[in-house]
């Protein structure tokens, strides 16, 4: 934070996170679908729309219990991923 | 990243000394006027961070830019942002005053 000494230039107030902050993956129990979604990126020319689906499964590895718990469970709805969800609903009668 | 669509990015750390090191981050955004649209979802900003010696840890931060920044005329000529985090080594007994937190 500095001293604002000059008039006219506005200090940036920092906001917390909506959902609070992220404990931090020590063990890299989720570094395998980070690196997925980073190649994503790579092959993309970093356009984060194509690599929704990456950034949805790696935000489901930091959910599993099993894995990481490193994020409370919520809907992936309410993350953004509604469309990826109704996806992959469809696919499943197909599938069996 | 499109205006409204939840994105993903990642930040790197490395504690490069031979001592567990507790930190804090606080995020700054450029252009400051497109701050205000920037929003957090999660991050791993705000709460102290330990990283043990040598150290190095994926830090994830889950955002998503408000669609109303399409809709602002001030914000046309804006087509990158930057997000950059500033790491401070939490002192015992420190308080940061961080607004409306906690």
């Amino acid at each position: 934070m500095s001293t604002a000494m000059n008039f006219g230039s506005k200090s940036f107030t920092p906001r917390p996170p909506d959902k609070g902050a992220f404990p931090l993956d020590h063990f890299g129990e989720c570094s395998a679908f980070k690196e997925r979604f980073m190649e994503c990126l790579r092959h993309s020319g970093y356009e984060s729309a194509a690599c929704r689906q990456s950034a949805m499964a790696y935000l489901e590895c930091r959910m599993d219990r099993r894995v990481a718990q490193l994020m409370a469970n919520e809907p992936l709805e309410k993350l953004g991923f509604k469309d990826l969800i109704n996806e992959k609903s469809e696919e499943k009668p197909e599938k069996s | 990243v499109v205006p409204g669509e939840t994105a993903l990015a990642f930040y790197k750390a490395k504690n490069p000394t031979d001592k567990p090191i507790i930190g804090i981050s606080t995020y700054n955004v450029v252009p400051f006027e497109a701050g205000q649209y920037f929003n957090k979802i999660q991050c791993f900003c705000f709460e102290e961070q330990r990283l043990n010696p040598q150290e190095e840890v994926d830090m994830p931060v889950f955002f998503y830019i408000d669609p109303e920044f399409a809709e602002d005329p001030k914000m046309a000529k804006v087509d990158l942002i930057t997000l950059s985090y500033t790491f401070f080594e939490a002192k015992e007994g420190q308080k940061w005053p961080l607004p409306g937190y906690q």
